[in-house]
């Protein structure tokens, strides 16, 4: 009786799941193993495949313009990471503080970017960075500079980038970050309040440490978004000038889909993975998963 | 000064400062929104001005004279279709894992496997996901944009937490009234999830309304387009269509901030509840 029963829930356990289950299994668990089997061929995506052992990633550990585009995704990461995390953590501060009237429509109006697409976000910065009648080269010239060719320079057009990245990130980890605030108790504040602390003391030797493990968290996802970043720049850049802003995904994409190397993308797609993963490993390892 | 007024002052600086950052942080949207009203000569010559001189809907009527609402349709039947799809498969899904972890010894083995998800990011996989698309007969199908992408670990989570904080003695007096496992999830427990399901609705339908990648794959027929595609058709190899990228940029803007407006209060709630301790 009693194992008819379990028979019974085992089997409804497993309906349950089914449908996440076979989707996940179709779109996710047989691509990995594909992109692994792709990496030993010469696949082009459509009539040729033919196994070649280790040869795309001996070709991949010495093609440059690998190494290149993921030092560039690396140096764009490291540049961008700090304001990702920072500049909401102000924020968020600012509109937890009992000191500020309007919070919820500070709250709204900081969250609005965070719901544009990715291109969208790429279009509406880049419309305001245009190299001819751009708002901010009008402002340059208005205050008798000179207009800067943002597009054209690799430096300028990587600032665009992570500025508009910055820009539509903001509110969600504001978001992410008044969560972590709400959760530090009230009466540490008050104790802190009545030994005559200041408010910058407050905030760095109280409020900062006592949200590393939202601070962990916001930086973990914040880098994991930066190393992939796409589509946003196909709103700017496209990549450009030249490859100066081709990051690691989207030379991905250009080597699969743009000439037709699956077989030598699964292979980069598979080092990424590991390299993406390695870095994770090494976040959570440094910060004790975020446990103070 | 009387108390109140004195608080006020005292709380005008930190509140004119936060409301100036926000105002900032939300002028780049406001800018292309006012563009978007301006006439072509207006957005190509200097000194800019921050109001059209005479607000236009002529580059409104390019674009919608071009299909636009096609592929809003398009977006929208993604969107609605591909929520509703993970709203119903995430709350079984997360369902089964919290309420049979007693009964079933490798629940915790099913729900790692979902984890992998989180863990790999999907775009490393784009290029075998196109061939198992192409495979199925999916390509050029909205239904190649929306079943990989429907199932979320993140649905699964948040419904597998909600259904955890629930007690066991729910489920079991439901059993004993002779209620079977579908007709308890369906008319006990299902009802019971209802705060999960607006946060994840909100939150998929602005994922499937944004897609990008898949849809730019997987949909070669103009007619089949999300908004987001015919929005990137205006980025050409020449150059951008400036005119009209804003006005469709806008347009595409639109119904999710309107949604954010009305449920926001859901968004904040639930992404700071969703796990993420202090």
């Amino acid at each position: 009786m009693k194992t008819r029963y379990v028979k019974r829930h085992v089997r409804a356990f497993w309906l349950f799941v089914a449908p996440c289950l076979l989707l996940f299994s179709t779109f996710f668990l047989i691509p990995l193993g594909l992109s692994v089997g792709f990496s030993f061929t010469n696949y082009d995506g459509w009539k040729v495949m033919n196994f070649i052992g280790l040869a795309n990633y001996k070709e991949l550990f010495a093609d440059t313009k690998f190494y290149q585009s993921l030092g560039r995704t690396f140096t764009y990461t490291l540049f961008s990471l700090p304001f990702k995390v920072i500049i909401p953590l102000l924020i968020a501060s600012l509109v937890t503080s009992k000191r500020v009237a309007i919070k919820g429509l500070a709250r709204t109006l900081t969250y609005i970017p965070s719901l544009l697409s990715a291109l969208v976000v790429g279009i509406t910065i880049n419309w305001m960075f245009s190299a001819e009648y751009g708002l901010v080269n009008f402002i340059i010239q208005s205050l008798g500079g000179t207009p800067l060719q943002w597009a054209l320079n690799p430096k300028l057009a990587t600032f665009v980038i992570s500025f508009a990245s910055n820009w539509a990130s903001t509110g969600f980890y504001m978001v992410i970050f008044i969560g972590g605030l709400n959760n530090i108790p009230q009466e540490i504040y008050e104790a802190a309040s009545i030994d005559g602390s200041t408010t910058r003391q407050t905030f760095l030797r109280i409020t900062v440490p006592m949200l590393a493990p939202t601070t962990f968290l916001a930086t973990l996802l914040s880098t994991v978004n930066l190393l992939k970043e796409y589509a946003l720049v196909q709103g700017i850049t496209q990549g450009g000038p030249g490859l100066n802003t081709t990051f690691i995904i989207q030379f991905i994409f250009d080597k699969g889909f743009n000439q037709m190397q699956y077989g030598y993308a699964s292979a980069i797609s598979l080092v990424v993975m590991v390299i993406f993963a390695f870095i994770a490993y090494v976040q959570f390892k440094f910060s004790n998963g975020g446990d103070r | 000064m009387s108390k109140p007024l004195l608080r006020v002052s005292r709380n005008l600086g930190p509140s004119t400062v936060t409301l100036l950052v926000s105002l900032v942080i939300l002028f780049p949207i406001v800018w292309l929104v006012l563009s978007s009203f301006k006439e072509t000569g207006e957005l190509f010559s200097y000194p800019l001005a921050m109001l059209p001189s005479r607000f236009t809907f002529v580059h409104y009527r390019k674009v919608i004279g071009e299909g636009f609402f096609g592929y809003v349709f398009n977006s929208l039947f993604l969107a609605v279709v591909g929520t509703a799809i993970t709203l119903v498969i995430s709350a079984m899904c997360g369902y089964a894992l919290a309420i049979y972890r007693h009964e079933v010894s490798y629940t915790n083995l099913v729900f790692g496997i979902f984890l992998l998800g989180t863990l790999i990011p999907g775009e490393t996989l784009t290029v075998p996901q196109v061939t198992v698309i192409s495979e199925l007969g999916l390509y050029n199908n909205i239904w190649g944009v929306i079943l990989p992408v429907v199932t979320t670990t993140t649905g699964i989570f948040m419904f597998r937490q909600h259904y955890l904080s629930i007690p066991l003695s729910f489920v079991e007096a439901a059993r004993i009234d002779g209620s079977n496992e579908a007709q308890t999830f369906l008319y006990v427990m299902l009802p019971l999830g209802t705060s999960s399901t607006v946060t994840l609705a909100i939150f998929s339908f602005m994922w499937r309304w944004n897609d990008y990648i898949l849809p730019l794959l997987v949909l070669s027929d103009q007619k089949k387009y999300t908004i987001q595609i015919a929005i990137k058709n205006y980025i050409g190899f020449n150059g951008v269509d400036w005119s009209s990228i804003l006005a469709a940029s806008v347009m595409s803007i639109i119904p999710i901030i309107v949604l954010f407006i009305i449920l926001q209060r859901y968004i904040v709630g639930g992404l700071s509840a969703s796990g993420v301790k202090g």
